[in-house]
């Protein structure tokens, strides 16, 4: 086996590991790319597939996900991949009075922002999006949500760090970091030691605890989700869709009173290529948990129906639960560690991993090279200089 | 049938298995293999393809020495929404039970 030597150690194949490890290897630097399981096997694995902008907040939380969504359009050719990338759309299903009241607000600091999207009533969003229900008030829409598949995006930056020279480690934990005289020096792996100067931590979720094998704080916790996944259907939704509901909760917002679904519940729907429905979600702090139990699935269910009831006929084939990285204030971490030299941050994208990927890998990137600008000044681990709200 | 479909749900056939299974690496587990190829990933849950596919997969001697599987979250069968949608009013317990 020997000892392996390597100019950055990335841990975790989700696609935020697997970006950052192509983007450093593209460099020609020598990476290793080190995973618990398989690519793609936590929240990367377990999501769905809409890249939103609409449903970022206003400001950098909005430009970072633009930033991002602009490299998509060249994302495809660099990896030498069909990513099943679709520019059709996306709308927030608006239910209540209360709901178009927040959501005219929030639309308005979107266009502010220069996003386009705009507020339809209630037969402007049927004609739009024909499933939905009578009763829907209308709903928000813009042109520049798009889809990607996330297990077609995830594999293909695997194989394109892989191709770009990265060594990929599956199935293989790490089992800790070694430093010296302040400065990391080696990732201890099941299957032997790494010798390095730099360590990434993408380890999604489980950040934490990759932080703890080397001392290093990172304020991550796992936000467990749960979507619904049906019978492929002919096709019955266009683009992405959420409800109000869903922005409410994303951003902890209190909308109206009473009336707020158990378990973080907001509906998230989209239609994959071979015709199966993405019907989600829910946002729940369960620790590690993965059982999430009927109850979740029962409220998912409906609450889908509610706002798109020709959903009530369709049969659900399986589930799947996960869990978001959440830092708490609706942004990831992607910085270096203050307690260790060498170490890096990249982690707690709650759930918008696939819409920022690709500029993750850059970020990590500029950080590496010693570049700054604003969005790393933002995403900053020190801005959670109190405890992260539960 | 120099390439038979192996996963009949999602048509994936014997090339497109080799296909990823081809693309290196060291070990790989079932659970990646169904990520990237969508098989097992239909409505019988690789009930009908999860032998063939631990068989590829051991025959190219990269099979996980204790792998896991494939994970059948539920619905254990396939269930009609309105009827998931049903169990919230009956309490949860319930609907273990009555998922079949």
């Amino acid at each position: 086996m020997g000892i392996k030597t390597a100019d950055a150690v990335v841990i975790g194949a989700g696609v935020i590991g697997s970006s950052i490890a192509f983007r450093l290897a593209e460099q020609g630097r020598k990476v290793v790319l080190v995973e618990k399981a398989g690519p793609g096997a936590g929240a990367s694995g377990s999501c769905d597939k809409a890249i939103f902008l609409q449903s970022k907040r206003p400001g950098i939380h909005m430009e970072l996900a633009l930033a991002s969504r602009r490299m998509y359009d060249t994302l495809e050719a660099e990896l030498e991949a069909d990513l099943e990338l679709k520019n059709d759309g996306g709308m927030v299903a608006i239910e209540t009075p209360e709901h178009l009241d927040f959501m005219r607000d929030f639309v308005r600091k979107q266009r502010d922002a220069g996003i386009a999207v705009e507020l339809l009533d209630g037969n402007e969003a049927r004609r739009r999006q024909p499933c939905l229900s009578p009763h829907v008030l209308g709903a928000s829409f813009s042109p520049d949500d798009a889809e990607v598949n996330p297990l077609a995006l995830n594999t293909a930056l695997f194989r394109a760090a892989a191709r770009h020279g990265a060594q990929t480690m599956t199935h293989c934990e790490v089992t800790g970091i070694r430093a010296s005289a302040g400065r990391v020096t080696a990732v201890e792996t099941r299957r032997g030691s790494i010798s390095t100067p730099l360590v990434i931590n993408a380890a999604g979720p489980f950040a934490g605890q990759v932080g703890q094998l080397a001392g290093v704080h990172v304020p991550v916790k796992p936000r467990r989700g749960t979507i619904l996944i049906s019978e492929a259907v002919e096709p019955m939704v266009n683009g992405s869709m959420l409800c109000a509901q869903y922005i409410a909760a994303k951003h902890l917002a209190a909308v109206g009173s009473g009336n707020v679904p158990p378990y973080g519940i907001g509906l998230s729907l989209g239609q994959t290529e071979s015709g199966n429905l993405l019907i989600g979600g829910s946002r729940e702090f369960a620790g590690f948990e993965k059982a999430s139990g009927p109850d979740v699935m029962a409220a998912i269910a409906g609450h889908a129906i509610r706002i798109v009831p020709a959903l009530a006929k369709i049969r659900i084939i399986r589930s799947m639960t996960g869990f978001r990285p959440y830092t708490g204030d609706g942004l990831p971490i992607i910085d270096r560690a203050p307690e260790l030299g060498g170490y890096v941050i990249a982690a707690g994208h709650e759930g918008d991993g696939i819409a920022l990927a690709p500029i993750t890998g850059i970020l990590v990137r500029d950080l590496v090279d010693g570049k700054t600008g604003p969005f790393l000044h933002a995403l900053t681990v020190n801005r959670f200089a109190v405890p992260i709200p539960a | 049938m120099n390439n038979p479909t192996i996963c009949r749900c999602e048509d994936v056939t014997l090339r497109q298995l080799e296909d990823c299974l081809a693309a290196g690496g060291t070990e790989v587990s079932l659970r990646e293999v169904k990520l990237q190829t969508r098989a097992g990933m239909g409505i019988c849950q690789g009930r009908t393809c999860l032998p063939l596919l631990a068989a590829l997969v051991d025959s190219t001697g990269r099979g996980l020495p204790q792998d896991a599987g494939l994970v059948r979250n539920q619905p254990v069968r396939p269930l009609v929404l309105a009827d998931l949608a049903r169990f919230a009013s009956n309490g949860g317990g319930e609907a273990t039970r009555c998922s079949g």
